[in-house]
C-alpha cells in the first residue's frame, strides 16, 4: 500500500483525497492492511466462504408489474434535471 | 407529572389512567427535547406531525400497542416526506418519497416518531464523532462521547427524553451506545428485522433493533419491529414469537457460555470487577456458567474489517450527486461531478472506509481478503453453531471500559475499530445479542453483552429481564437514582 | 503463413418478461422518458432488489433449448463502476454461479454446418439510456431499461469468420424468438452484440491478443465490423507492430472500429457476492415443467412439416426457420387443406415481396384467414394462379378480404366452355398467317394463340381449359 496504490482505489472509488490528509489517509490504510493481514493465520483450506449469515435461498417475485409512473417525485429530487431527464455534464463517448 | 425516564409501559398507564393526555405527552416530551438540546441528539424534528398524532388519538383512541408512545429514530431509516440525513453531508438535502419497514411497523403500532436522531456518518464509526452534525453529548458527563454509531438515539433514552429509539447494529452500534449510556439495546438475529428504507452500510451485516430503558420495553418495541418483509428477500420467514411471554419464566438452569479466548485480563480491574459481579448475580438466579472456546473469534475485528468495508464500498456507489442527494457545484465534466461529489459529500472516516472496501475488492486482492475474510467468517460462526451446542446463552463485557472523552482515542482508527471486540462476532455469525447496564465506574455506566443462537431473542431478553427485576443498575439514571 | 481469425460473441438479449428483473417496474418500450422507473430502479438509499422468478424461466428455456447445463443454484454479484445510467453504481450480474452453464448451438453457412459451443448464460440488469444530444452540453439519462433482465449468452471462441458470427447470432435470434424470450427486435435494442476478435498465425498455438468491439446491433454491421478489425489487426501484425486488449467502438457511418481506451482506463470492477441477494434455486419439479412446455424450435418442426404436411424438406426448411413464417404456414394450413400450395406460396411470391420491403411477414397485410381464403380460390379454381399473384399484391396494399377484390374487380375465372370456344375461334380467324406457320411445324406459336385469348378475356379464361380448346382448334 503505498501512495500511487491509494491513489488508483481513490479514483476506482471517485474519491480525490487533498494534499493535507493524503498522508494520512495513506498511512492509515497502511496500518489497517497490516491489521487484517492476521487473517494470514487462519487456516482456510477447503472452507466454503459465508456471503451471508442466513444460509437460507432466495425468495423471488413472480412477473408482474406493480410500479407506478413516480417521475416527478423523482426528478424534484434529483439535483438536476428538467422535466424529463437527470441532467448531467455532457458525456462524450 | 414529569414523563422524563418513564418506560414504555409507565406512559401507556398514564395515557390509559388519563394522568396526561396524548398531546401533553408529545408537548412534554418537545420540552425535553429541547431542554437537552446541549447533547445534539436529534437532527431532525417532527414536530407538528407528531402533535398532528398525538390530537388524532386524543380524540380517535387506539387499539396500536405503542399508540401515543414518542420515539426517537436513527436518521439512518428513511421516513416518508421526512428528512433523512444518515449523518452525512451527502443526504443533508434529502426527504425520501417512503418509509423504511421498521418505521411503518413501529407507526403502524401506533408510535409517534419525535425525530431523528444523530449518529456517525453511515454509521461508521464508534463514537458518534463523524456526524456531519456534530459530536452527541453523553448526559452522563460532559464531553464524553455516548458511543456509535446509534449515539442520538441511546443518548436521547439515556437522558430521559424518550423511552425508547430505533437503533441499527453491524458491528455493535446498538450494543455499544447501550453499555456507554446506561440503556438496554438489543440486536436481532439477522434477518429478524427488515432491512427495507435502512440506509444500507453493510448488507450482510446490518440489522435493526430496539433501544430503551428495560429489556421489557426491547421486548414490547421487538414484537412491533418484526415482520416478514417480502421487500426484502433476507427477512426470515418465520413465526415470531410474542417477545414479552416468557419475561418473568425463571432462569433456573440456564447455561451461559463464558468465552475462554475473551482475555479480560487485559481489561481494568473495575470492568472486570463489574462482569465478575454480574455473573455471581446470574448464579443467584440459577444460572450455571460453562467454559466454551471459540478459537477463531480473535480474528472477527480484522474479518469485519473486510467485509463491511468492501460492502460500504458497492452500497456507497450509488452517492455520486445524479439522482438524489447533494451535487457539487458547477462540475465542469462528469468526472468532477463524481469526485467532488463524493470528496465533499463524505467524511474522512467514510473515505477511509470506502477506499479500504476497493482495495481488498481489487484485482489480485481479492482473494487474499475479501475471499479470506469471507472463509474465516464461515470459520467463526461454525465456532459459535457447536458452542450453542452445549450453552443457551454467551456471555461478556460489551464494551472495554466505560465511555471515554471526545477525541480521546487519538488519530489511530485501529484503536477505535478495537471499541467493537466483543460486539462484532454477533454480527459476522448473524446472531442475536444485547447489551443491559451491569454496573457504574467512575460515576459512568457499563453493559453486559448477552449473545443468544439464531431466532433465539426470547431466550436473551428473558435473561435480561430476570436481571434487571432484581438489580437496578438500569434504573439509574444521570441524574441520580430513577424514583 | 496465413492468418487466422478467431471469434468469439457476448449477445446480451433482452428477456420479455412485463417487469424488471429485481423490481415491478414495466420493462415496456417506448415510454415517455423515466416513467418505468420504481424505488429499487433509481437505487434510492436503503430499498432492496427481488429476483423475477419470470426471467429465470426464460433463461432457462434457453439453456433447455441449447442443451446446456442448468445451475438449479445459480447467484448474483456486483459489478461496480460508475456511469450516470448506472443508478447504484453497480450492476448485479452473474458472474461465480450463472443460471445456464455449457451448451451448444448449430449454425449453417453456405450450406456447412458448424457446432459453436455456449461458454455460458447469465442474468443481469439492464442500465439506463444516456441521451447525448438533446440538450446544450448536458447528457440527460432516462432510467426506463434500467433494470431490465439481459440473458448475456456467452460463445467459446469458436467462430472463424464474420460469415458465421452472422451466422451465429441470427442462430440465437431464432432461437430466442421461437422460445419466446424474447422478441428479437434489433432496432429497438432487443439484442445486442460485443464482439472479441483476434488474429494468429495458422500454426500458432496460442490464440492472437482481441479487441472486443462494443455494442453492434445489426447483422450488417456484425460482418463490417469484424472485417474491418480482421484487415486492422493484420495491417498492425505485418507491420511488426502488436495488437492492444481493448474496448473499441464500431463506427457505421465511417465503417471503421475505433478505440474507447479512455472509458477503460484503470477500469477494475472489483466484483463480489450481492450481499442483498441469497441464492436462488431452481427445484427438479419447476425444472421438468419448463421442459415440458418448451415450444416447439425449427429442426423438430421442419421434420414435422415434411412428414405431416408432406412438403419438400427445402421448403419445410425456410417456412420453419422464421418463427412468423412458420405461425403463417400453420395459421393457413388449419383453414385450408391445400398445404403444398400453401408452403408453395410462402417460399415464393410471398417471400419476394417480403425481401422486396425488407419486412416481416407478421409486419404486412397479409393474415392467415385471407391466405388460407386466397389459397382455397386457387383450388376451387375460382381465380388463376396468375390472377392470385395480383390479388395477393391488393392485399399487400390495402388488407382486403380476398372474396371483395375478386367480387370488386370481376376477377372470377371464365369457365364458359362455349364463351372460350367464340374468342378463341376469333383469335384464330383474325390471325391467319399464324396459323399458317404453326401449322406448318411452328409449334412455338401456340404460345401466342394462348396469350391472345388471355388478353380479350383480361387474364380471367381458365388456362387449362384454353390449351385444350386451342388445342382442338387448331389440329
Ligand atoms: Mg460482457
Ligand atoms: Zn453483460
Amino acid at each position: 500500500m503505498d501512495k500511487k496504490t491509494v491513489s488508483t482505489i481513490a479514483y476506482l472509488s471517485r474519491l480525490s483525497l487533498n494534499e493535507e490528509n493524503e498522508d494520512k489517509i495513506t498511512e492509515d490504510l497502511k496500518n489497517i492492511i497490516k491489521f487484517v493481514d492476521q487473517l494470514d493465520g487462519a487456516d482456510t483450506n477447503n472452507i466454503e466462504p459465508l456471503a451471508n449469515p442466513l444460509e437460507k435461498t432466495a425468495k423471488t417475485r413472480t412477473d408482474n408489474v406493480t410500479a407506478k409512473n413516480r417521475k416527478e417525485v423523482f426528478l424534484e429530487r434529483s439535483p438536476k434535471s428538467n422535466e424529463d431527464y437527470f441532467l448531467v455534464p455532457r458525456v462524450v463517448e | 407529572m414529569s414523563i422524563q425516564y418513564k418506560s414504555i409501559k409507565e406512559l401507556k398507564n398514564m395515557l390509559n389512567d388519563k394522568d396526561i393526555s396524548h398531546t401533553e405527552l408529545v408537548q412534554e416530551t418537545f420540552l425535553n427535547i429541547k431542554n437537552n438540546s446541549a447533547l445534539n441528539a436529534f437532527i431532525t424534528l417532527n414536530e407538528e406531525e407528531s402533535l398532528k398524532k398525538a390530537n388524532n388519538l386524543d380524540n380517535t383512541p387506539s387499539s396500536g400497542s405503542l399508540a401515543g408512545v414518542p420515539i426517537a429514530q436513527k436518521d439512518l431509516f428513511c421516513t416518508k416526506d421526512l428528512k433523512t440525513t444518515c449523518g452525512s453531508n451527502m443526504l443533508s438535502n434529502f426527504i425520501p418519497p417512503y418509509s423504511a419497514t421498521v418505521i411503518e411497523n413501529l407507526e403502524n403500532a401506533g408510535c409517534i416518531s419525535v425525530g431523528k436522531t444523530n449518529m456517525d456518518e453511515f454509521a461508521m464509526g464508534s463514537s458518534n464523532e463523524t456526524s456531519f452534525y456534530g459530536n452527541v453529548q453523553n448526559p452522563w458527563g460532559k464531553n464524553l462521547v455516548p458511543g456509535g454509531s446509534s449515539g442520538g438515539s441511546a443518548a436521547a433514552v439515556a437522558a430521559g427524553i424518550v423511552p425508547a429509539a430505533s437503533g441499527t447494529d453491524t458491528g455493535g452500534s446498538i450494543r455499544q451506545p447501550a453499555s456507554l449510556c446506561g440503556i438496554s439495546g438489543l440486536k436481532p438475529t439477522y434477518g429478524r428485522v427488515s432491512r427495507w428504507g435502512m440506509i444500507a452500510f453493510a448488507s450482510s451485516l446490518d440489522q435493526a433493533g430496539p433501544m430503551a430503558r428495560t429489556a421489557e420495553d426491547c421486548a414490547l418495541l421487538l414484537n412491533e419491529m418484526c415482520s416478514h418483509d417480502e421487500k426484502d428477500t433476507t427477512s426470515i420467514d418465520e413465526a415470531i414469537p410474542d417477545f414479552t411471554e416468557n419475561l418473568n419464566s425463571s432462569i433456573q438452569g440456564l447455561k451461559i457460555g463464558l468465552v475462554k479466548e475473551f482475555d479480560l485480563s487485559k481489561l481494568d480491574n473495575d470492568v472486570v470487577q463489574v462482569f465478575e459481579e454480574s455473573k455471581k448475580h446470574y448464579e443467584s438466579l440459577g444460572a450455571e456458567f460453562i467454559e466454551i472456546s471459540l478459537p477463531n473469534i480473535s480474528l472477527s475485528v480484522p474479518t469485519y474489517y473486510v467485509v463491511a468495508p468492501a460492502e460500504c464500498s458497492s452500497n456507497l456507489s450509488r452517492f455520486d450527486g445524479v439522482k438524489f442527494g447533494k451535487r457539487c457545484d458547477s462540475p465542469k465534466d462528469l468526472e468532477e461531478l463524481y469526485i467532488k461529489t463524493r470528496s465533499e459529500g463524505f467524511g474522512d472516516e467514510v473515505k477511509r472506509r470506502i477506499l479500504i472496501g476497493s482495495y481488498v475488492l481489487s484485482a489480485g486482492f481479492y482473494d487474499a481478503y475479501y475471499k479470506k475474510a469471507q472463509q474465516v467468517r464461515r470459520l467463526i460462526k461454525n465456532d459459535f453453531d457447536s458452542a450453542f451446542k452445549s450453552v443457551d446463552i454467551i456471555m461478556s463485557p460489551t464494551t472495554r471500559g466505560a465511555a471515554f472523552e471526545a477525541g480521546s482515542k487519538g488519530d489511530d482508527p485501529i484503536q477505535m475499530y478495537l471499541e467493537d471486540l466483543f460486539t462484532i462476532p454477533a454480527n459476522l455469525a448473524g446472531l442475536p445479542a444485547m447489551s443491559i447496564p451491569n454496573g457504574m465506574i467512575d460515576n459512568k455506566p457499563i453493559g453486559l453483552q448477552l449473545i443468544g443462537n439464531f431466532l433465539d431473542e426470547s431466550r436473551l431478553l428473558q435473561a435480561a429481564h430476570n436481571f434487571q427485576i432484581s438489580s437496578d443498575w438500569h434504573l439509574k439514571t444521570p441524574s441520580g437514582n430513577k424514583s | 503463413m496465413s492468418w487466422e481469425t478467431v471469434i468469439g460473441l457476448e449477445i446480451h438479449v433482452q428477456l420479455s418478461t412485463d417487469s424488471k428483473l429485481f423490481s415491478g417496474g414495466s420493462t415496456s418500450f417506448g415510454a415517455e422518458p423515466n416513467t418505468h422507473v420504481d424505488l429499487i430502479d433509481l437505487g434510492l438509499p436503503g430499498v432492496l432488489p427481488v429476483a423475477n422468478r419470470g426471467a429465470f424461466h426464460k433463461a432457462i428455456r434457453f439453456g433447455l433449448a441449447t442443451n446446456a447445463e442448468i445451475n438449479q443454484t445459480s447467484t448474483f454479484d456486483r459489478k461496480n463502476y460508475f456511469y450516470p445510467d448506472l443508478p447504484k453504481g453497480y450492476q448485479i450480474t452473474q458472474m461465480a454461479l450463472p443460471i445456464v452453464g455449457k451448451g451448444s448451438i448449430k449454425i449453417e453457412v453456405e450450406g456447412q454446418e458448424k457446432i459453436i459451443n455456449i461458454t455460458r448464460a447469465h442474468l443481469e440488469e439492464d442500465a439506463g439510456k444516456s441521451i447525448h444530444d438533446l440538450f446544450d452540453g448536458e447528457t440527460g439519462v432516462d432510467l426506463n431499461r434500467a433494470g431490465t433482465p439481459l440473458l448475456e449468452i456467452v460463445s467459446e471462441p469458436e467462430i472463424s469468420n464474420a460469415k458465421e458470427a452472422v451466422a451465429y447470432f441470427k442462430a440465437i435470434r431464432q432461437i430466442v424468438t421461437f422460445l419466446d424470450i424474447c422478441d428479437g427486435n434489433m432496432a429497438q435494442g432487443s439484442m445486442r452484440c460485443d464482439v472479441n476478435v483476434s488474429v494468429k498465425k495458422s500454426d500458432a498455438a496460442e490464440l492472437g491478443t482481441r479487441a472486443e468491439i462494443k455494442n453492434i446491433n445489426s447483422f450488417k454491421f456484425i460482418e463490417k465490423a469484424i472485417n474491418f478489425e480482421i484487415d486492422r489487426q493484420i495491417r498492425i501484425l505485418e507491420a511488426g507492430d502488436s495488437i492492444i486488449q481493448e474496448t473499441r467502438l464500431y463506427d457505421s457511418v465511417k465503417n471503421e472500429t475505433r478505440s474507447m481506451r479512455s472509458k477503460e482506463e484503470a477500469n477494475d470492477y472489483r466484483y463480489f457476492p450481492c450481499p442483498d441477494l441469497l441464492p436462488v434455486v431452481i427445484s427438479d419439479e419447476e425444472l421438468i415443467e419448463i421442459k415440458n412446455n418448451l415450444p416447439e424450435l425449427p429442426d423438430e418442426k421442419e421434420k414435422r412439416y415434411v412428414k405431416e404436411f408432406g412438403l419438400d424438406s427445402s421448403e419445410a426448411k425456410i417456412i420453419a426457420s422464421s418463427k412468423t413464417m412458420a405461425n403463417m404456414f400453420e395459421g393457413a394450413c388449419a383453414k385450408t387443406d391445400d398445404s403444398k400450395l400453401v408452403a408453395n406460396w410462402l417460399v415464393g411470391d410471398i417471400s419476394a415481396l417480403l425481401n422486396k420491403e425488407n419486412i416481416d411477414i407478421d409486419e404486412s397485410n397479409l393474415t392467415s384467414e385471407n391466405f388460407a381464403t386466397l389459397i382455397e380460390r386457387i383450388s376451387d379454381k375460382t381465380i388463376s394462379g396468375k390472377i392470385a399473384k395480383s390479388v395477393l399484391e391488393e392485399i399487400w396494399e390495402t388488407g382486403s378480404d380476398v372474396d371483395d377484390i375478386i367480387e370488386s374487380k370481376g376477377l372470377v375465372q371464365i369457365q364458359d366452355e362455349s364463351l372460350l370456344e367464340t374468342i378463341a375461334q376469333t383469335v384464330i380467324d383474325n390471325n391467319p398467317s399464324q396459323v399458317d406457320a404453326f401449322k406448318g411445324g411452328k409449334d412455338k406459336l401456340f404460345g401466342f394463340f394462348v396469350g391472345q385469348v388471355m388478353k380479350e378475356t383480361q387474364g380471367k379464361a381458365n388456362p387449362q381449359s384454353v390449351n385444350e380448346i386451342l388445342k382442338r382448334l387448331l389440329s
